[in-house]
């Protein structure tokens, strides 16, 4: 029986990393890299729904969080809040400059940047917005990662 | 008629997907990504540092000369430090390969350092920087570069005027 429930168990773990759900979380950002991953998904020339992945509309259903923006005072508690919703195992990707290090918002009073020293970020892609292949690379990266946690 | 025509086209072009991460993806030439930075051809003047806007230059002094950093997760590339170096010390290649795991995210930095000499007429502690190229007439050969970053400022400037009588530039 146990090794009826192992088998099953691996099964589902190996089907889950084909199809990771990605949400998107907006910590204030200028909208720049929020356009970018909209097109890394809905653009047939960049298409990243061929890793198996798809945008899911609630936190409660996703496994690999991208984040963006420089978490902004007025947004923190919120974002917090709905990172905290996600289910264990997450992989979260920071997209763009801002959540790694608050990039050109970096020394306002504003924010709050580091992104890293409240919600724990695994893999950064960094560019001002980077370009869609860029997030795919980050994506791809995350989704190892993903399996490796699984 | 439109959407015939389209139909022919799909069918004898294929899909428009480009197929990276599985194949290469196409970078436009003139992409603004990854920095590089060219220690011998700095003359130390700083001019990258002050228009960075998101401070992702930095000098410090140090003991053992000017300590030049930059960090790819601070920049946003938008090109300045490339426009403004007079030497192209700072370019901007089109490398775009920067996701990396956290763990990488500062070996996402540049760190080089122009040491200190003593100044090969006078002696006096100099830095070891290029000279700079703006104005001066005939341009710098290669060997003359290396005679030049042995020099404090005002042998440099003594130099220059011996070279260039009549071009000798203005304060
Ligand atoms: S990294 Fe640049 S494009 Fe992205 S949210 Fe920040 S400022 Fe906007
Ligand atoms: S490209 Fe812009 S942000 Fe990046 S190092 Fe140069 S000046 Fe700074
Ligand atoms: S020479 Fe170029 S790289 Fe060196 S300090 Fe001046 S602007 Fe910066």
């Amino acid at each position: 029986m146990t090794r009826f429930i192992q088998t099953l168990t691996d099964q589902a773990k190996r089907l889950a990393t084909r199809s990771p759900w990605i949400y998107r979380i907006n910590a204030g950002s200028c909208n720049g890299c929020d356009v970018e991953c909209a097109t890394t998904a809905c653009i047939p020339r960049y298409d990243v729904e061929r890793l198996g992945c798809q945008y899911c509309g609630s936190p409660r259903h996703a496994d690999i969080v991208l984040i963006t923006g420089p978490l902004t005072a007025r947004i923190k508690d919120d974002v917090l809040r709905v990172f905290a919703e996600i289910p264990e195992p997450k992989v979260t990707v920071a997209v763009g400059v801002c959540p790694i290090s608050g990039g050109i918002f970096r020394e306002s009073y504003a924010v709050h940047a580091p992104m890293n020293q409240f919600i724990p970020i695994d893999v950064n892609v960094p560019g001002c917005p980077p370009r869609p292949q860029a997030i795919i690379e980050g994506v791809a990266e995350a989704i190892a990662i993903w399996r490796a946690r699984l | 008629m439109n959407i015939l025509k389209l139909f022919y086209r799909n069918l004898t072009q294929g899909p428009s997907t480009v197929a990276f991460p599985f194949g290469p993806a196409w970078t436009p030439p003139k992409l603004r990504g990854r920095i590089r930075f060219d220690l011998p051809a700095c003359t130390g003047c700083r001019a990258c540092e002050q228009v960075c806007a998101p401070g992702a230059i930095r000098f410090d002094k140090t003991p053992e000369g000017l300590r030049f950093m930059m960090w790819h997760n601070s920049c946003v590339f938008c090109g300045l430090c490339n426009f403004y170096c007079p030497t192209d010390a700072i370019v901007q290649s089109d490398d775009w390969h920067l996701a990396h795991p956290t763990a990488r995210m500062y070996e996402m930095a540049i760190r080089e350092l122009i040491p200190y000499t003593a100044c090969s007429a006078c002696g006096t502690k100099t830095l070891a920087s290029a000279p700079n190229p703006v104005g001066v007439e005939p341009p710098f050969s290669a060997e003359e570069i290396e005679q030049f970053r042995h020099l404090c400022p005002g042998c440099r400037k003594k130099a220059l005027e011996e070279r260039t009588p009549n071009h000798a530039p203005t304060e």
